[in-house]
């Protein structure tokens, strides 16, 4: 009993060391994660690798608003150090990329907002995630 | 293990009866310093991912708010969350508040603090890595702050040892979460905790005293474990950045009253009755389950909106200890607010003399200038008015004669105004002299009182004392003619009027102001602030009446002033009269901490102000 309690002890402790940074803000209030994932195509305007998320700016190829400017979608991704360890750094991508995302919906439609779930860089094959790779 | 189960249960029965720090504030409930038998609680821990795995993972669900007493306006307040307001750049690095912390994700690191020479213990220091969230255990029987001094994500805490429990009790805390779904806890909330080491192991027990959002304490238990190795990740940088792009800086995402679109999501998902995810004190006691057998649907939703009746009024504690008395707190530098005479007087001090803002209520002017020489040596040079309006300008005759500005002698000013320079000049916006000198053919204050150097743009630059000092017009808010002053080096705002921490916005149709240039106004402060870690501390800000704040503060008042002014507007274009916009209670989540039935600004009065500034435009 002791030993079990003790190395149940020990497993979390090794699982928080690897835990990732909560966002201030709640995942599932967010985005709405049991929904079909959206997909978008377009030119990657800006990726900024932060704490307590990363985020990425694409430019939609087709989507305009109202004034009849192409959409923006802001796409929030893993923290700097956890990307890291996914051999994700500030150089993997770079501004005019052209790439397709997945992602889980905000739930406001009118910030074009997603939630990760895969990236992909046509033009070279590169993609996110590999194996079991994550962020949540 | 079965002492470690039936400990937590002891703990709550004996703690129903706990209480905050004893008057909320000004150090009663401080603790002395315990009997000489203290617990090391020093290492490394870490809370159990088994309990409140929501808090600790990716964050709750929305409308999840069972287990917690929240009253009326701590429902309405969550079901108005918006979570894309957190993608406001004031918003994205918020920290986590004490309570919600402990309960949070991450790892935590205690030492202790003793005196070097005694060996006495005189702190604890509690380390989490969310947010950085450094809490200082006072173990040396100091008091807790008076009520107008900063609030912290952390708060102020002070400790004593209770047998083998550390008992720790915690006042100023910023305005947060109970649970980041958008369940606030209010900037009035006080929490007793317990923490009891059993080995390598700490049950703690948390009670939070919320008057403004809880109808009795919330109290939580959870458990922490201690950590053999560094797990390594303490800091936790935060940076804001634009994560919504193309929204107006008025815009403050919230959902009107009864109209949130995912009311159901989380109850149908788990097959839950809704009446029991809207939380209260009912649902968290067993006669609960019959009455859900037959609660109705229509019982969960009237719960979404605003009851009928009267409305509530503030819990708050008042900042102000008014008790005839000056108290003055420095704010940074040779920055000093002083507090007790109507509106806060703001003195910078220096070489060449003190730069007061606002002169207050008049009732304690001598105190005031008592406390000015106390001070600064110099005699007073400048005099800044925020307003035209009494709380702020009673005093200008007195302070400006007690004072001196040699640097207008020779000056278009002492042509214009003959005397001046012998005594000290009175800066403002030129609206305010039109309301002061009768113009508008209202009656006059005494000419000795108005400003001599006025401005009609947008900014007036002084460098004083070493310090760019500059006042900034926000036209139409409170009234026609208010300026906030922004001491640059000090990095410290005097916001006058048009942001204080006691009331609703004072704003005054008849004499210029608005909603619309009040949300304005609180923007144009809100662009010159900076916090300096987890969206608190940097610029300060001393509001017109109430405690020092900083952005946090100034940003939850101006979502509340947005918001109300979208139930407003929402109202009026579905054809609502003043009568009918009053009734539905519009301001229902907010007036238990800023609401008034009586006295001179009340809440009708500033719905009323709200509505009839939306027609004008």
């Amino acid at each position: 009993m002791k030993l079990t309690f003790l190395s149940l002890i020990g497993a979390l402790a090794v699982l928080l060391a690897a835990m990732p940074l909560p966002a201030h803000h709640s995942f599932a209030a967010t985005y709405m994660e049991d929904a079909q994932p959206t997909e978008i195509k377009g030119t990657l305007k800006s990726f900024r690798i932060q704490n307590p998320h990363s985020y990425i700016q694409i430019e939609d190829e087709k989507l305009t608003d109202k004034e009849g400017n192409p959409v923006r979608w802001v796409v929030e991704w893993g923290a700097a150090a956890q990307l890291a360890t996914q051999n994700v750094s500030a150089t993997t991508l770079k501004a005019g990329d052209k790439v397709v995302v997945t992602g889980a919906p905000g739930r406001n439609p009118e910030d074009f907002r997603l939630l990760m779930r895969t990236i992909t860089r046509p033009a070279d094959g590169w993609k996110w995630p590999v194996g079991n790779q994550t962020f949540r | 293990m079965k002492l470690l189960h039936t400990l937590p249960i002891f703990l709550s029965a004996t703690l129903l009866v706990a209480q905050g720090p004893a008057g909320g504030r000004g150090g009663p409930g401080a603790a002395a310093a315990g009997p000489a038998a203290t617990i090391d609680f020093s290492g490394m821990w870490t809370g159990n991912m088994q309990e409140d795995s929501m808090e600790r993972g990716a964050g709750p669900e929305l409308v999840d708010y069972a287990g917690f007493p929240i009253n009326e306006a701590g429902r309405l307040w969550a079901l108005s969350y918006d979570p894309s307001r957190l993608t406001s750049r004031f918003h994205q690095c918020d920290g986590y508040v004490a309570p919600y912390s402990v309960r949070s994700i991450g790892n935590t690191r205690v030492w202790e603090e003793r005196d070097p020479k005694l060996q006495r213990l005189i702190a604890i220091h509690w380390y989490s890595q969310t947010f950085e969230g450094h809490r200082v255990f006072w173990m040396d029987g100091r008091p807790h702050p008076p009520a107008y001094a900063p609030h912290t994500w952390m708060g102020f805490s002070t400790g004593t040892f209770v047998g083998n429990t550390l008992r720790v009790e915690t006042s100023h805390l910023k305005q947060g979460w109970l649970r980041r779904n958008g369940l606030p806890e209010s900037d009035q909330a006080t929490l007793v905790e317990f923490f009891t080491r059993h080995g390598d192991h700490i049950t703690y027990t948390s009670v939070i005293n919320d008057p403004v959002f809880l109808t009795e304490p919330s109290i939580k238990t959870t458990d922490f474990f201690r950590q053999p190795t560094d797990p390594g990740g303490w800091l936790f940088p935060c940076d804001d950045t634009e994560q919504v792009t193309g929204r107006a800086p008025d815009q403050v995402p919230n959902y009107l009253f009864g109209k949130h679109p995912f009311l159901e999501e989380h109850s149908s998902k788990y097959k839950l009755p809704l009446l029991g995810a809207l939380g209260g004190a009912e649902g968290m006691y067993g006669e609960f389950e019959a009455k859900l057998k037959t609660a109705t649907a229509a019982e969960a939703r009237a719960k979404t909106q605003p009851s009928v009746g009267p409305s509530l009024t503030s819990r708050a504690v008042d900042p102000d200890p008014k008790n005839g008395e000056i108290h003055v707190l420095q704010v940074r530098g040779n920055v000093y607010m002083l507090v007790g005479d109507a509106g806060n007087v703001v003195v910078q001090t220096g070489d060449e003399g003190a730069f007061v803002v606002d002169t207050g209520g008049g009732k304690l002017t001598d105190k005031i200038l008592a406390a000015i020489n106390q001070l600064s040596s110099k005699p007073i040079r400048m005099i800044a008015n925020t307003s035209f309006l009494p709380a702020y300008t009673s005093g200008n005759e007195k302070l400006k004669n007690a004072g001196s500005d040699p640097s207008v002698v020779g000056t278009f000013l002492a042509m214009a105004a003959p005397g001046a320079g012998s005594t000290a000049s009175i800066l403002s916006h030129e609206n305010v002299v039109t309301r002061m000198n009768g113009s508008l053919g209202k009656p006059a204050t005494p000419p000795g009182s108005w400003p001599i150097d006025t401005y009609i743009g947008d900014r007036l630059r002084k460098f004083h004392n070493g310090d760019s000092v500059e006042l900034f017009h926000t036209p139409n808010a409170i009234t026609d003619g208010d300026s906030f002053v922004h001491f640059r080096r000090a990095d410290v705002i005097a916001a006058g009027d048009v942001f204080t921490t006691t009331q609703y916005p004072f704003i005054d149709v008849a004499n210029g102001g608005s909603v619309q240039g009040e949300i304005n106004a609180l923007n144009a402060i809100l662009a010159r602030t900076v916090y300096e870690h987890s969206g608190e501390g940097g610029t300060l800000v001393v509001p017109g009446r109430g405690y020092l704040s900083d952005e946090h503060e100034v940003v939850e008042y101006r979502d509340m002033v947005a918001i109300i002014r979208d139930r407003v507007k929402a109202m009026i274009a579905g054809g609502a009269s003043l009568a009918q916009v009053k009734a539905a209670r519009v301001t229902a989540d907010y007036d238990t901490r800023y609401g008034a039935n009586t006295g001179a600004w009340t809440t009708d009065m500033f719905v009323e102000a709200v509505y009839n500034s939306l027609l004008k435009k």
